[in-house]
């Protein structure tokens, strides 16, 4: 099959990117724009420069694929079905499922879904390969541990009521033609 | 069959037997042409209609596989009418298939997603709802059938006619209301499990690796059945160095397509937490785990003294006929130094059949006797007893624990307790063997690499699919390491040399390169009389 043939229109190249030295002042420009707002800022009825975490956290908007987590449905199983699709996906192999049978009309559950968050990379090939909507980005991204032990997730530590995933799932609806 | 036919595909000129059918004249010639119904060990059934072709001079297109070449045929497979014809085809075959791919154990290697994404629309038209049937049927010891993912095209139903001649499976009612289903009994032949790896779907699957493992997770390696001497060719599915499944790979000198189920469950033995994962020494009348060295120096000092003591002659050996050539090979040096003239094998039989299942219950016991090990009708094993019997012979190396299953319990207590020393190679510990004086693990035929010959005297490679732990000797460097301590040799055990030699040196293995054997195998040279200067081991 003959690879289809996209045409994209590309902005018509603008003087700073053929003249460094334009490129530079407009460099320095930006620099001194912030240079400006913060010491001059306050008094322009900005509140705050620095979120004092952990105290406060940043409530992330719901593009940021953090931490990839597990749907848990209403009745407390995951949505997953062991497809191994994301397992696939996956660039970096940081996903390991051993599927099993349940008595469920499905059939079919994850016996055991790990994740080693010391590899993962945050694409998000994992979420957009899922037939079922299963994993999804959250917005966790505190993922430190202190021992290499703690950097593997299992799938209790992955497990995340839907209900706190609706922000994701509905972003996903709306933005990857579902 | 008479001279070859040409024929012309999309412009091309290909070359086909006569009377061969056109689909499997262009799959010969490396097409890619799209099938279900058709296979080339069962019957045609033109059920399909996805191997459509136009034929020139034709005026409807044809099925390939219900289609003999003729001289001069000009056949399009790149005809826009046929690509719609499959795209129909395919169509129809979704209307009322689940969507199960997610948990279909068949998603990965099934024909209907493949031929889907290739040759199908990728929109449905469809607005009613799909057909509802059984699922997850239970309809034998090792099958289930999902019958809304079924096909019809009726793979199994000629298998079980044609193949396992017990015609289980029948296709009830007609058009779209027909279904694949079990008749008066349920599918327990021997064979039922080869319908799951000729359904094009995931409609039969198997129990055994239902839900278990992703197939694109899998390396395969090309090997050789170890369950009896027919020597069904196979492919070790391997992931994790663990083995998932075996599946059967076509070899129409051997089994054509086909395993018996008995041969293709038999691989988890493998893993089994019972096997021996370090050689053991009997200290103070217990088995001890010790390192391989010491275990290798134990037994070889063992057999030194019971030589120095006795005479080479009072050793004797039970070879295994599980082992390779190449180990057995090996082993026959390592006999012939120490002097053994007692070898004997002992080779379990079991059910057999007139189609595949044989009753030695071993893949090599046919390369044993080809290297000239044993003679005899019993192998030797008449004479050995005796001899053990007599007090001829003090000492006996047993490799695998055939023997177990050969003699009745009470018989081999008393062989073994007339016995001064004991040395024995199994997978697990085996009871009757607790005065062993070393016992060394055996390797499985999946952790390593060598030639069975079957009992029709096939010789086919076997291949290591997956690692032992790191520090582990396999059989043949067992061998090879106390050869080294018994004698003033510097050895290693490469099987790939091992065998050159063989074939160097054995009339009946002559010729048979490993290139030669390639993953097919090839037939030992006619028996003969060994040449002079020829003679094999011992
Ligand atoms: S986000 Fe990417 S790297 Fe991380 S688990 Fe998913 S696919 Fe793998
Ligand atoms: S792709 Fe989705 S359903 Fe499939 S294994 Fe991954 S999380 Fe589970
Ligand atoms: S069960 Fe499989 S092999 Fe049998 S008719 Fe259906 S699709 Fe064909
Ligand atoms: S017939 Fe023998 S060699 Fe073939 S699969 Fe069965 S046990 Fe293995
Ligand atoms: S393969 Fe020819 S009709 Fe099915």
């Amino acid at each position: 099959m003959a690879a289809r043939v996209k045409k994209v229109m590309r902005p018509p190249p603008r003087i700073a990117d053929w003249h460094s030295a334009v490129a530079l002042l407009m460099g320095f420009w930006v620099t001194f724009r912030h240079l400006m707002v913060n010491l001059f800022g306050f008094s322009r009825g900005r509140q705050d420069f620095t979120v004092y975490y952990p105290e406060q956290r940043f409530l992330h908007a719901p593009a940021l694929r953090g931490m990839p987590v597990l749907v848990q449905m209403e009745d407390g199983r995951e949505r997953c079905v062991a497809c191994g699709l994301c397992e696939w996906a996956c660039p970096t192999s940081c996903i390991t499922i051993f599927p099993a049978e349940t008595d469920d009309q499905v059939e079919r559950y994850p016996r055991v879904f790990d994740i080693d968050v010391s590899r993962c990379m945050f694409c998000g090939l994992c979420e957009e390969a899922c037939p079922e909507e299963a994993i999804v980005m959250s917005r966790q991204v505190e993922i430190a541990a202190y021992s290499r032990a703690g950097t593997l997730w299992h799938k209790d530590d992955l497990l995340v009521p839907v209900a706190k995933l609706k922000t994701r799932i509905d972003y996903l609806r709306a933005n990857y033609g579902r | 069959m008479g001279e070859d036919v040409r024929i012309i595909v999309d412009g091309r000129a290909i070359a086909a037997p006569q009377g061969a059918t056109l689909l499997q004249a262009m799959l010969d010639a490396g097409l890619d042409i799209p099938h279900y119904c058709y296979h080339p060990k069962l019957s045609i059934d033109g059920s399909c209609r996805l191997c459509s072709v136009k034929i020139e001079g034709m005026p409807k297109l044809q099925i390939a596989c219900n289609t003999t070449v003729r001289a001069g045929m000009v056949v399009h497979t790149d005809d826009p009418d046929v690509a719609q014809t499959r795209r129909g085809v395919l169509e129809l075959l979704l209307l009322n298939h689940p969507l199960d791919c997610p948990i279909c154990d068949k998603a990965g290697e099934c024909w209907l997603q493949n031929y889907s994404m290739r040759f199908g629309s990728r929109v449905a038209r469809t607005v009613e709802p799909r057909r509802k049937h059984g699922k997850r049927l239970d309809i034998g010891e090792r099958m289930l059938l999902d019958q809304e993912r079924c096909i019809l095209c009726r793979r199994c139903v000629r298998f079980c006619r044609e193949v396992s001649a017990s015609g289980e499976l029948v296709i009830y009612n007609r058009g779209d209301r027909s279904v694949l289903d079990i008749a008066d009994r349920r599918l327990d032949n021997a064979y039922s499990m080869c319908t799951a790896d000729i359904c094009p779907v995931g409609a039969l699957e198997t129990k055994d690796f239902h839900h278990r493992l992703r197939v694109w997770f899998f390396t395969q390696t090309a090997s050789v059945c170890p369950t009896c001497a027919n020597g069904c060719n196979i492919a070790i599915d391997e992931s994790h160095n663990r083995i998932w499944r075996l599946t059967p790979r076509r070899n129409d000198a051997v089994n054509d397509t086909w395993m018996c189920d008995a041969g293709r469950l038999n691989y988890r033995f493998v893993a089994s937490p019972a096997r021996l994962r370090q050689p053991l020494a009997l200290r103070d009348a217990a088995l001890v785990p010790t390192s391989w060295t010491e275990a290798i120096e134990c037994a070889a000092a063992h057999l030194l003294r019971v030589r120095d003591a006795y005479g080479g002659g009072t050793l004797g050996a039970l070879v295994s006929p599980h082992l390779t050539v190449e180990e057995n090979f090996r082993f026959g040096e390592l006999l012939r130094v120490l002097g053994t003239k007692q070898i004997a094998m002992a080779v379990a039989r079991g059910p057999s059949d007139n189609f595949l299942i044989k009753p030695e219950k071993a893949a090599n016991a046919r390369g044993v006797r080809e290297l000239g090990l044993v003679s005899g009708a019993d192998d030797g094993l008449g004479s050995l007893i005796d001899a053990v019997k007599a007090g001829r012979v003090k000492a006996l190396y047993v490799c695998g624990d055939d023997i177990v299953r050969v003699l009745e319990a009470p018989r081999l207590a008393a062989l073994l307790e007339a016995l001064e020393l004991l040395i024995v190679q199994t997978l697990e510990q085996v009871p009757a063997f607790a005065r062993a004086a070393v016992t060394f693990p055996t390797t499985t035929f999946a952790e390593k690499s060598g030639v069975f010959v079957n009992f029709a005297g096939r010789a086919q490679r076997i291949m290591a699919a997956i690692v032992p732990p790191p520090g582990w000797l396999n059989d043949g460097e067992i061998f090879t390491a106390l050869l080294n301590a018994v004698s003033s040799r510097q050895e290693r055990f490469n099987p790939e040399a091992v065998w050159a030699h063989i074939v160097d040196s054995t009339a009946q293995f002559s010729r048979l390169t490993l290139e030669r054997l390639g993953t097919q195998g090839a037939p030992l040279s006619p028996a003969g009389a060994p040449a002079a200067g020829q003679a094999p081991a011992t």
